[in-house]
């Protein structure tokens, strides 16, 4: 579904990452792990087209247009209510969600009761479980999740991983990005290791679940 | 395309005129020009069809790179512009609803920038209204296509809005000067070669800015910090 061919990207003078090449399949969970500063936010800007990268290629299967991308930054217009913000995303991206449709989703990240309230009211939990709307609004064929739960209480972190969960069961690539080894590792079906710039480890999470303590230090370093 | 444009001129309309500061700042600025240009007439006396029109087109480019300065900072606050550059609509969408966006925001302005023009300048409106409409639609759109292609250009810059103002007033000078040759007519001076050529010039220069958009605007609108 998403392929990288010796993707390599530098800002200026400074190298992030290089010959990057890995593939990453339908209804699969990919955990991208490597210390701050290692190029994980930068690797999946590049694999959404949000950055291009300095070498390499980026190329999809099926050129659907529907790929989601859940960061730190939570893509809500705080002046907007939570149901003016999904009706702009529905609008923005095309698509036929009605207002039902649209409430049920709200209902989904436990937003219904707050649907028409402003979303510069919200936690910063509530604008990330708005933001986890719109994901859930797009249906995406590529979700790419940069440290999503950045911020987020217990419960909102169960109801992110359950959608993750569901996501890969309809079909979806999804590559999350990560420093939680514990929670993560057991949901994936392979772990990218990002170190000095290159891809150290490619494989099954099975060396970092249970996460060792050698592992997770050279992860997290 | 259209329906991505669509929504992004509801919402940046209900952001900018339901929910935000509306154009308190974009007013207050104009009006102040007006005002203070009032100032430099003695009692009795004002100021000559040509130079109102001047203040008139001076105070809209003022209240343009404001429009869309607010326009664009939208995006910034909860980096929504990365939500945008992910829409599977070509983002020459963002640049024309804003720019749609722009114009309307710039008419609702000129609607009080003009009467106060006449009041304060002791102004007349004279001369023939069906060029006035056409330069007032002309240049509102070249100056808003110019203004929403810049504001792109202009995120994520710490010098913004000095960006912004610096490489957009020499761009304009064109559509200013055929603004203001009109206006002086509206206002009572007479030109002999009538109000043809400046149509012309503002129509060459609305075509040239409206392609430089649409080409230009996906290479300044990125996701690059």
């Amino acid at each position: 579904m998403l392929e990288l061919d010796r993707v390599a990207h530098s800002y200026g003078q400074t190298l992030v990452f290089r010959d990057i090449s890995c593939k990453f399949g339908a209804g699969s969970v990919t955990l991208l792990l490597g210390g701050n500063g290692a190029g994980k936010s930068t690797l999946l800007r590049v694999m959404a087209g949000l950055t291009r990268p300095s070498f390499g290629t980026v190329r999809f299967a099926e050129k659907s247009g529907k790929i989601g991308h859940l960061a730190h930054s939570t893509f809500v217009y705080p002046a907007l209510t939570a149901l003016e913000n999904l009706t702009f995303w529905r609008e923005a991206y095309c698509l036929a969600a009605t207002r039902d449709e649209m409430f049920k989703i709200l209902e989904r990240v436990g937003l219904a009761a707050r649907a028409c309230d402003r979303a510069g009211t919200f936690s910063r939990g509530m604008a990330q479980r708005l933001n986890l709307a719109r994901i859930l609004l797009l249906d995406p064929d590529v979700l790419l999740l940069d440290e999503p739960d950045t911020g987020l209480d217990a419960a909102s972190r169960a109801l992110l991983r359950r959608e993750l969960l569901e996501a890969r069961g309809r079909g979806a690539c999804v590559v999350l990005a990560s420093h939680d080894i514990a929670s993560d590792a057991p949901l994936a079906d392979r772990v990218l290791l990002l170190e000095n710039g290159r891809l150290a480890h490619d494989g099954p999470p099975s060396p970092f679940f249970p996460p060792l303590a050698g592992a997770e230090q050279a992860c997290c370093a | 395309m259209l329906r991505m444009t669509l929504a992004v001129l509801r919402k940046d309309m209900t952001l900018t005129l339901l929910r935000g500061s509306g154009l308190a700042q974009v007013l207050l600025l104009g009006l102040l020009l007006v005002f203070v240009f009032s100032l430099s007439q003695g009692v009795g006396e004002s100021l000559s069809a040509r130079n109102a029109a001047a203040v008139f087109w001076l105070s809209s480019a003022f209240c343009q790179v404001l429009i869309f300065n607010q326009l664009y900072a939208l995006e910034e606050i909860n980096n929504s512009r990365l939500g945008l550059l992910l829409c599977p609509a070509p983002i020459q969408a963002v640049w024309l609803g804003k720019a749609v966006a722009g114009i309307v925001l710039l008419l609702l302005a000129q609607c009080i920038f003009l009467p106060a023009t006449i009041v304060f300048l002791g102004q007349n409106l004279v001369g023939p209204l069906k060029p006035a409409l056409a330069i007032l639609f002309l240049t509102d759109t070249g100056m808003c296509a110019l203004g929403s292609l810049l504001g792109a250009l202009a995120q994520g810059q710490t010098t913004r809005e000095s960006l912004l103002s610096i490489v957009l007033f020499p761009l304009l000078a064109p559509l200013l000067l055929a603004g203001t040759g009109i206006g002086a007519q509206v206002f009572g001076s007479v030109d002999p070669d009538g109000p043809g050529a400046w149509l012309g010039l503002a129509a060459a220069f609305d075509a040239i800015f409206l392609g430089a958009g649409l080409l230009l605007f996906a290479f300044l609108y990125t996701g690059d910090e």
